[in-house]
C-alpha cells in the first residue's frame, strides 16, 4: 500500500515550519517530536518545542508542536504545515490547526477519513509488536520519507534512539515509510547543526544551577517543576549531584537550608502551591540568612489550578514570599539561553548575599524545548565571604554591607544559625537595641542586593522604536517570535530581573505610553510597572487559558493596540 | 574541652525538666569528646517550643529551626556533610504535632542522627495547651473541657516508622540520661530518645513518674514486647527498647562519598558542561 500527497507546502514568508504530532497520552507523542527536533537540528535549523498535554497518565488528548526555521525559532505556532494524528478525538481537536495547502494523516484504524491520508497506524502497530506496543515511530516514519531520508537513515535514526523496542519500533517506521510514496524534502540540509542538543527550560535551569555550584536540589514533585527533579535525579552519577525527593515541599524547603549550613549549594522548585508551602521556612532562610536558589515554575491558580498548563499569575506572591522584611532577589528568565545563565547568577547572589533567592518561570518555558549551545563561560563564580576561624567568629557579625562572613561546620568557632532574631554571635535576644541593629543589618543587604545585580544584565531589549511592549519570562518568547509577523516594528522590554528592579535602567520609560502582553486575568504585570514606573497602559494583552499566544494571533493583537 | 555554656540568662520555670536534660546533654557530650569525638563535629538542631530554649543554653554550633522543621533540616545537614553527627532536640507539639511528618519520615529513612523528644505533655511555651501526647481529659486553654483526643505512644510510633534506636529516660535521673544520650548518639541509624519531662507549670508528672519510672533491664526481644512495654501505663519504663543495625540513608544514597568535601569546583563544573554539551 502506498499513499500519494497532492499538496505541496508553500514556503512561509519567515521560513516557519510547524509540525503537530498528536494522540492519546502514552502513545508517543513527545518522544515523536522530540525524534523529529533532533533530525531538523541536524539540518542546521533551529526549532522550538511545545508539549500540550493533560492531567493523566493514559488516553486524553496530548500533542507536541515543533515549529523550525533558518532562523532562530521562540515559540511554536498554531498553524502546523504537517499534522499527524493517532486517533479521532486529534482529529477533531487538531483539525483546525492545519495550515492552507498543509499535510494531514490520521489513523485509519481510528479515524473518519474527512480529511487527509489515513495510515492503518494501529494494525501496523500491531503487526509490529505482534501486541500492542506504541505509535511513537509512526511519525519519525511519515517524517523520514516526506522529508526525503532514505530507508537507511531512518533505520540509523531509530538505532540510535530507541533501547527498548527497538526492533519493533524499525520494524514500524519502515512500514510506514514504505506507505507514503512522496517525497517532498523540503529543507536545506547544512549538516551543521546550529546546536546539537534540544533543551526544555527546566533542564537549563538545572543545569546553570549546577554549572554555579549545585550540590542538592530537594523537591516534592508538581508540575511544571517536577521534571527539575527528575533531570537532576537521571543526572547523579554523570554530574555528582543529589536529587532528593522529600515528604513534602516543608520539608524539602528545609533541609535545603540545613544542607547550606552544612556548607552544600542546594536549591528547591515547585509550583504555586508548593511553593505556598514552603512559605515560612523561605522566611526562615531570610532571618538566618541561608543562601537558598527557589525555584517558582508558575500554572493557572488559585489552588490546585490547571496542572499542566501555563500562566503568571505568581508575580506579587514571588515578589512577596515568606513574612516578615528581608532582602531577597526575585529574576525571571525571558529565554531559555537566559533560564540558564539566570539560573547560574541567581545561585550566585544567594550566596554572595545570603539570603533566598527566586527563579520566576512558567511552564511554557519550563516544558517547552529549543536547540542551543551552552555558554558555561558566562557563569560567574560566586564571591562568598567566608569568615575566620576562632574564638571570636561572629555568625552574624555587624557589617557595613550587611554580609557577615560564613563558616561550616565542622568547625573549633561555634556558628548558630537562629530563626528568632538575635545577636552577632546567634543567640536569641528580645532587647530592643540588639533587635534594632540587627534588622538594620538585614536590611542593608537589600541595598547590596540592587547593587550586586548590577554585573549582570538586568533588562533584556529586543528591537527598537516607538512601539514599546513590556513583558517578563516565557512570553518574551512569545512577543519575539509574533514581531516577526507585525507590520509595525516592535520594541520589547523584557526585565529579567524584578527585585531589585532596575528602576534606574528603566528611567527613560518611565511615564511612557506602553502595551503589556501578560498571562494573567487581571493585568498583574501592568498594575506592577504603573507602580514602579508610573507607565500609561495603552493596553493591556492578555491570556489566561493557560495557553501561550499563537505568534500570528498575538501579533493582531499588537497591530490593534498600536492603531487604535 | 572549652565550656558548653553561653552567657545567655536561664528563662526555664524554675524545678522545669529541661535543666536536667541540659545536664546531662553536657555531660554526655564530654563524654563523647572523652572517646574522641571532636567537638566540633557534633551540630544541634532544636525546634521552637521550651526545649527548644536549650540551643541558647549550649554552646555548640547548629540551627535554632522552626516550630515543627528540626529534623527538616537536621536532615539537609547530615545529608550534605556526613561526619557530622547531629542531635535533634523537639517537643511533643514540635516533633509529633506541627513536624510529625519530617519525624516518621526520618525513621523510615534510617536517617543517621538522634531525636531527643522532650516529652512533657503540653505545649509549655504557648501557655499549656494540650499536646499529641497529653492524656484524654488534659485541660488547657484549648481543651478547658478536656481533651477528648486519645495520645500517641510515640515509642511505638516510631517503631512503626522504622526507628533503628529507640529508648526512653527520665530527667530526674541524670546518669541514666547520659548513658541512655550516649548510646542513642553512637548509634548509627536513626536514634529516638524519648525523655520524660516534667513541666513544673502545667503538667507536673514528678510525683507520677517518681513512682512509676521503672528501669527495663534488658533489651526487649521482639516488637510486640516493645509496644506492650512502651504502652504500659503502670509502670512507665526507662532504658533501651530498640537497637537494631540496618544500611542508613546517606550511605545507600552515595556510599562513602562526602558531597561538601568532594565537591566539583567551578572550573571542573563548566569542564564538564563542554565536554557533555
Ligand atoms: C508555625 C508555628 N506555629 C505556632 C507557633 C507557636 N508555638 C511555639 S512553641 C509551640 C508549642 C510548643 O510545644 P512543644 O513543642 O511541646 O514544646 P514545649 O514548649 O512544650 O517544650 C507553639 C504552638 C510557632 N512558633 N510556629
Ligand atoms: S512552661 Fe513547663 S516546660 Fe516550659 S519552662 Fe516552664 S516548666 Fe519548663
Amino acid at each position: 500500500m502506498t499513499y500519494f500527497i497532492k499538496t505541496q507546502w508553500s514556503i512561509d514568508l519567515h521560513d516557519i515550519h510547524t509540525i503537530i504530532i498528536a494522540g492519546k497520552a502514552g502513545e508517543g507523542v513527545k518522544k515523536a517530536a522530540q525524534v523529529i527536533s533532533g533530525i531538523l537540528m541536524s539540518y542546521g535549523r533551529h526549532v522550538f518545542q511545545n508539549d500540550d498535554y493533560q492531567s493523566l497518565i493514559k488516553g486524553g488528548h496530548n500533542y507536541s508542536t515543533v515549529s523550525t526555521s533558518e532562523a532562530e525559532v521562540f515559540s511554536t505556532s498554531e498553524q502546523a504545515d504537517l499534522i499527524i494524528c493517532f486517533d479521532k478525538r486529534s482529529v477533531e481537536e487538531r483539525r483546525v490547526d492545519l495550515k492552507c495547502g498543509g499535510t494531514f494523516f490520521y489513523n485509519s484504524d481510528d479515524g473518519d477519513g474527512s480529511m487527509g491520508i489515513g495510515l492503518p497506524m494501529t494494525s501496523l502497530m500491531k503487526k509490529a509488536y505482534n501486541t500492542n506496543g506504541n505509535l511513537c515511530s509512526v511519525p519519525i516514519g511519515i517524517f523520514c520519507a516526506l522529508y526525503g531520508h532514505s530507508k537507511q537513515e531512518l533505520a540509523n535514526i531509530i538505532t540510535g534512539e530507541f533501547r527498548k523496542d527497538r526492533d519493533e519500533n524499525l520494524a514500524l517506521a519502515g512500514m510506514i515509510y514504505d506507505c507514503v510514496e512522496e517525497r517532498l524534502a523540503p529543507f536545506a540540509r547544512k549538516h551543521i547543526p546550529v546546536a546539537e542538543h534540544l533543551f526544555s527550560g527546566n533542564q537549563l535551569i538545572s543545569l546553570g544551577a549546577w554549572t554555579a555550584g549545585l550540590d542538592f536540589y530537594f523537591g516534592y514533585p508538581m508540575t511544571p517543576a517536577s521534571s527539575i527533579l527528575h533531570y537532576l535525579a537521571l543526572q547523579k552519577d554523570r554530574l555528582g549531584v543529589q536529587a532528593i525527593h522529600a515528604e513534602s515541599e516543608l520539608a524539602a524547603i528545609n533541609m535545603a537550608i540545613g544542607a547550606s549550613f552544612a556548607g552544600a549549594r542546594a536549591a528547591v522548585g515547585s509550583s504555586g502551591g508548593g511553593f505556598a508551602l514552603m512559605q515560612e521556612a523561605f522566611s526562615m532562610a531570610g532571618m538566618v540568612e541561608a543562601p537558598l536558589l527557589c525555584i517558582l515554575s508558575s500554572r493557572p491558580g488559585p489552588a490546585t489550578g490547571v496542572s499542566t498548563y501555563t500562566a503568571q499569575e505568581d508575580l506579587f506572591f514571588a515578589l512577596h514570599q515568606g513574612h516578615g522584611e528581608f532582602a531577597r532577589v526575585v529574576a525571571s528568565p525571558d529565554s531559555h539561553e537566559r533560564a540558564y545563565s539566570l539560573a547560574a547568577e541567581l545561585l550566585s547572589l544567594a550566596w554572595e548575599l545570603q539570603t533566598p533567592v527566586v527563579l520566576l518561570t512558567e511552564k511554557h518555558l519550563s516544558e517547552s524545548s529549543t536547540c542551543l549551545k551552552l555558554q558555561p563561560e558566562q557563569v560567574p563564580h560566586a564571591d562568598v565571604k567566608i569568615g575566620l576561624e576562632n574564638d571570636d567568629y561572629e555568625r552574624y557579625e555587624i557589617t557595613d554591607d550587611g554580609i557577615s562572613p560564613l563558616l561550616f561546620p565542622p568547625s573549633d568557632s561555634v556558628i548558630k544559625w537562629n530563626s528568632h532574631e538575635h545577636l552577632p554571635s546567634g543567640l536569641r535576644t528580645d532587647k530592643s537595641q540588639p533587635i534594632t541593629d540587627m534588622k538594620a543589618k538585614r536590611a542593608s543587604k537589600i541595598i547590596t542586593a540592587k547593587q550586586a545585580v548590577k554585573k549582570y544584565q538586568q533588562i533584556a531589549e529586543y528591537g527598537e522604536g516607538e512601539n514599546i511592549v513590556f513583558a517578563y519570562g516565557s512570553t518574551v518568547l512569545e512577543l519575539r517570535e509574533a514581531a516577526r509577523h507585525t507590520s509595525k516594528p516592535l520594541h520589547i522590554i523584557a526585565p529579567i530581573y524584578l527585585e531589585p528592579f532596575p528602576l534606574e535602567e528603566l528611567a527613560i520609560y518611565a511615564g511612557r505610553v506602553i502595551v503589556v502582553v501578560d498571562h494573567s486575568c487581571t493585568g498583574l504585570f501592568a498594575s506592577f510597572l504603573k507602580e514602579k514606573l508610573q507607565t500609561k497602559i495603552l493596553k493591556n494583552i492578555l491570556r489566561y487559558d493557560g495557553r501561550p499566544f499563537d505568534p500570528h494571533s498575538l501579533a493582531t493583537l499588537l497591530e490593534e493596540a498600536f492603531d487604535a | 574541652m572549652r565550656s558548653l555554656n553561653t552567657p545567655k540568662e536561664n528563662t526555664w520555670c524554675p524545678g522545669c525538666g529541661n535543666f536536667g536534660i541540659l545536664n546531662a546533654i553536657k555531660k554526655c557530650i564530654q563524654n563523647l569528646v572523652e572517646g574522641g569525638i571532636p567537638l566540633s563535629e557534633l551540630v544541634m538542631v532544636c525546634g521552637i517550643g521550651c526545649h527548644g530554649k536549650i540551643f541558647d543554653y549550649l554552646s555548640l554550633s547548629g540551627v535554632y529551626s522552626l516550630h515543627g522543621r528540626a529534623l527538616a533540616t537536621a536532615q539537609g545537614i547530615k545529608l550534605a556533610n556526613p561526619d557530622l553527627k547531629v542531635i535533634v532536640f523537639g517537643g511533643d507539639g514540635d516533633s509529633l504535632g506541627e513536624g510529625l511528618e519530617h519525624t516518621l519520615f526520618a525513621a523510615k529513612r534510617n536517617m543517621d542522627l538522634t531525636l531527643i523528644l522532650h516529652n512533657n505533655g503540653t505545649y509549655g511555651l504557648t501557655t499549656g495547651q494540650f499536646s499529641p501526647l497529653s492524656y484524654t481529659g488534659y485541660k488547657g486553654l484549648s481543651t478547658p473541657q478536656g481533651s477528648i483526643e486519645r495520645p500517641f505512644h510515640p515509642i511505638p510510633l516510631l517503631l512503626e516508622a522504622g526507628a533503628t534506636f529507640l529508648a526512653r529516660t527520665y530527667s530526674t535521673k541524670l546518669e541514666h540520661m547520659v548513658q541512655t544520650l550516649h548510646k542513642a548518639i553512637d548509634h548509627k541509624g536513626f536514634s529516638f530518645v524519648e525523655i520524660l519531662q516534667p513541666c513544673v507549670s502545667y503538667n507536673n508528672t514528678y510525683q507520677l513518674f517518681n513512682e512509676k519510672v521503672k528501669l527495663l533491664d534488658v533489651i526487649p526481644r521482639d516488637d510486640a514486647t516493645v509496644m506492650a512495654l512502651a504502652r504500659n501505663q503502670e509502670h512507665y519504663y526507662i532504658g533501651i527498647y530498640k537497637e537494631q543495625l540496618i544500611p542508613v540513608y546517606h550511605e545507600l544514597l552515595y556510599q562513602t562519598q562526602n558531597p561538601i568535601r568532594e565537591r566539583l569546583s567551578g572550573l571542573q563544573r563548566k569542564q564538564k558542561i563542554r565536554e557533555l554539551y
